[in-house]
């Protein structure tokens, strides 16, 4: 007992390495209690009209690290939606799917579908404090389309002859070939002439100010005070926060670090719901177990069908989106309105033992093994290839899930098509040709080897048709056609749900990969 | 030769060693950076011309060597990317890495130090057993569990710090360092229960020998032979020991600042590998290895010093 006391008084008395010891101890503990907090959340200055405070910032988590703020260039969803408050189009989408005039105050469309004339809005401000000018517009859709440098870095405008300015503030867009659906693809970015590296120096019209980009952490955005719109927008700071992934972003959200986070999963938003509001709303995605019509045994369309009606899509929209998805049966997604064909719904429903039925007409009377790549990186995707290898088996089809990285299932599954099948959601411009595109034989979007020749022929039609009717006839007969020929099995657009803070309003849901902060503010 | 020279020829070895192994790992494993940057509904013309203007229309191998060269003048190139030099960004994101190496290794060496002193004062006894049965615990536990329950604990139930806040170091100092408390502490738990065990060990073999009995027998109290004689003797194979240590978790903080949000090293590799960076991979691959390779490096040194026994050979 003496000589420990001799021992512990040497700890604290004596030996100056161990008080020092001590000290910095008392130093961490006391640093991990008062250290990590963010100085800024108190500082938000505002003022209060009609119970819209403005002022204030939000942070938002995204979970893909940026990598282009070139709005011409950009392809990337998770690029997209950010650069959304940034730039704007001569038209911009809204959140109900309707594509409405914004740097253009209207335009019309000629007879023959050949010629576009736009009226360029007056007043309207760059971020560098330039004026929008009809000049401007026509450099821009000159560089996205080729015309300046003979690539189009917008492909979809590579249909375009000629852009001029046709009298005061208008300009005329003329098209090689008549084409009545091309209004979509002038949401496109008109950017300042004056700047010469746009990638760099991201000036656009947009509500919000590009301010700074920090690698791996993330992307800060200020109030434009000059916006066209008036009133808008309400908040002076919007911080895109790169979140180390889906898991590391829920436990920020727990915390509360997080105000917005888009695209979560059903069960885990239910876990934060007292804290935030969880919006829902369609995505325009179509989530598809993809099989690949050109490798055995998927080749078979007896193969394809059977797999069509082994699928319970029902039992699988509940086990992954706890029922928030809207099932599908073809390759678009009701989100698209009036050119959706609903006579298509319930005309594939689950039944396994028509399944087994086909698969013995087909020559498998006892089932055959596959596999299934899925993109690890995408939990939905793993999840629900989860489900349906259980559902599959129940029919004798055993399925190896082989579970890629993001890189691998770009350059095997997409770009090589060396694939069974896959579970992947198609994403799409918010147009009806944007969504069939990828079915035409020779499309490079056509990892699944869908070939039908009557759908090349209806597809190619549809574009010099200038009647709105009879294009959304032609349409609906590409969507019948991708469930006669039983393309692949399209299971639902899942619900892209979005949890925001109780005090945070105004909020939109769009039906495409953006996350519009001008509308947001902060409730009295 | 003298031996620094000769250390040095030593990493530059490893280092080209290890250059080749992640070129051979990015050689085999498909993926196109251009494709990856561009997402699926890029057009294949819209992909070759990134290709073209990053580079990668040349072969792989022809690429590793361009970027030996220029990797043996310090430059690491260019990162596909993020269209930065891969210095520069290795550079953003060090203090982050450094910090949290730093500080966990100072918090294993004051937490298991003292314990190990106490735990070998009386072997065998109860409070070796508690040391030993607590910090054992830890060692069991992953860095990146340990992690997950902290900030479970801490973060989400008793809110001492706010998670996935991170406050870079040229803002506010004191908060960055705070910001870097939790995830050091999850870092370290593991490897106190390491390095005591070896301490422990090495002062009880150190008490044993004869030298002991001698100064106890001049009168010396028990605090001041361990102090004086005991603790510099058990140093010597401790230092080794901490030199494992230092690279265990440099490689632990890489996947401590996933589950912490901590924008580091780490983060910057994983995207580096999981968008095809071919040059940013390698350069911080390097850089680890570097690191590593200059720790045991002094860690030879201060065994010299301590040790002059021990003659750098």
């Amino acid at each position: 007992m003496q000589t420990d006391t001799v021992f512990f008084e040497s700890f604290s008395r004596k030996s100056t390495a161990i008080r020092f010891i001590v000290a910095m101890m008392i130093f961490f503990v006391l640093t991990s209690i008062f250290g990590c907090r963010n100085p800024a959340e108190s500082s938000a200055e505002v003022s209060s009209k009609d119970g819209i405070r403005s002022g204030g910032e939000v942070i938002v988590g995204i979970t893909q690290e940026p990598s282009l703020f070139d709005p011409h260039t950009v392809v990337a969803a998770g690029d997209e939606e950010i650069l959304f408050n940034i730039f704007e189009g001569l038209v911009k989408c809204t959140s109900d799917g309707q594509f409405v005039p914004a740097l253009a105050t209207d335009y019309t469309i000629s007879e023959d579908a050949t010629t576009y004339i736009f009226n360029i809005r007056t007043g309207v401000k760059f971020h560098n404090g330039d004026t929008l000018t009809p000049e401007d517009v026509v450099f821009s859709l000159k560089r996205a389309s080729g015309l300046l440098t003979g690539t189009a870095l917008k492909p979809d405008l590579a249909g375009i002859k000629d852009v001029r300015i046709s009298g005061e503030n208008e300009v005329t867009v003329e098209f090689i070939s008549p084409d009545a659906e091309m209004i979509p693809f002038f949401t496109t970015a008109i950017i300042p002439e004056s700047v010469s590296d746009i990638g760099s120096t991201p000036i656009g019209t947009g509500p919000f100010v590009f301010l700074e980009y920090r690698v791996g952490e993330s992307v800060v955005l200020g109030k434009n005070n000059a916006y066209w719109q008036e009133g808008l927008p309400y908040l002076d700071k919007v911080t895109f926060k790169i979140t180390a992934g889906m898991d590391a972003a829920f436990l920020e959200l727990q915390s509360g670090s997080i105000d917005i986070f888009p695209y979560l999963t059903a069960d885990k938003a239910e876990q934060i719901k007292d804290r935030y509001q969880i919006l829902s709303g369609n995505t325009n995605m179509v989530q598809v177990l993809a099989l690949n019509n050109a490798a055995e045994p998927f080749n078979n369309p007896l193969v394809r069908q059977a797999v069509n009606y082994a699928i319970d899509r029902q039992d699988l929209s509940n086990l992954i989106m706890e029922g928030q998805s809207t099932l599908l049966t073809t390759g678009m997604s009701p989100a698209m309105g009036d050119y959706y064909d609903a006579t298509v719904d319930g005309t594939i429903t689950y039944n396994p033992d028509k399944a087994k039925a086909l698969l013995e007409e087909a020559g498998y009377p006892d089932g055959f093994r596959s596999t299934i790549k899925v993109p690890s990186n995408y939990q939905i995707h793993v999840d629900t290839a989860i489900v349906l290898a259980d559902q599959l088996a129940r029919v004798g089809i055993m399925v190896d899930i082989v579970s890629v990285d993001w890189a691998t299932w770009l350059s095997d599954v997409y770009q090589g098509r060396n694939y069974d099948s896959t579970v992947i959601a198609l994403t799409s411009e918010y147009t009806p040709r944007d969504v069939l595109s990828r079915y035409v034989s020779t499309s490079e979007g056509n990892f699944i080897n869908y070939f039908n020749s009557d759908f090349d022929s209806i597809y190619s039609q549809i574009q010099s048709e200038i009647s709105l009717d009879e294009r959304i006839a032609l349409y609906k007969q590409l969507q019948q056609l991708l469930v006669s020929d039983y393309a692949s099995v399209y299971l639902q657009d899942p619900k892209n749900i979005v949890a925001v803070k109780n005090e945070i309003k105004g909020y939109l849901v769009y039906p495409i990969y953006v996350q519009d902060m001008s509308t947001v503010y902060f409730a009295e | 030769m003298g031996y620094i020279a000769k250390k040095i020829i030593q990493l530059i070895l490893t280092l080209m060693l290890v250059s080749i192994i992640t070129f051979a790992a990015f050689w085999v494993v498909p993926g196109d950076p251009a494709r990856i940057i561009l997402g699926p509904n890029a057009t294949a013309e819209q992909v070759d011309s990134l290709s073209e203007e990053l580079g990668l229309d040349r072969p792989i191998s022809e690429r590793y060597l361009q970027w030996l060269g220029s990797a043996l003048t310090l430059n690491l190139g260019q990162s596909l990317s993020f269209k930065t030099p891969v210095n520069e960004l290795i550079a953003q994101k060090l203090p982050v890495t450094i910090a949290l190496s730093v500080i966990s290794l100072m918090l294993t060496m004051a937490v298991s130090f003292p314990l190990a002193m106490i735990a070998a004062r009386r072997p065998g006894k109860l409070t070796d057993h508690v040391v030993s049965v607590v910090t054992h615990s830890f060692f069991a536990v992953p860095p990146f569990v340990l992690s997950i329950f902290l900030t479970l604990i801490f973060g989400i139930g008793l809110k001492w710090f706010q998670v996935g806040v991170f406050i870079p170091h040229d803002r506010d100092f004191w908060g960055f360092i705070g910001c870097m408390i939790m995830p050091s502490i999850a870092i370290a738990l593991p490897k106190i229960a390491m390095a005591l065990k070896f301490i422990r060990s090495s002062i009880l073999s150190e008490k044993e020998k004869d030298y002991v009995r001698t100064a106890k027998s001049h009168g010396l109290s028990d605090a001041d032979v361990m102090r004086k004689h005991i603790l510099p003797n058990a140093l010597v194979p401790v230092i080794t020991v901490f030199a494992i240590i230092s690279a265990d978790i440099l490689g632990g903080s890489l996947i401590v600042e996933q589950v912490f949000g901590l924008p580091g090293i780490g983060r910057l590799l994983l995207q580096g590998i999981s968008s095809r960076d071919f040059p940013l991979t390698e350069g911080i691959i390097i850089y680890l290895a570097g690191m590593i390779a200059i720790v045991y490096f002094v860690a030879d040194i201060l065994h010299s010093l301590i040790d002059p026994r021990i003659r750098l050979k």
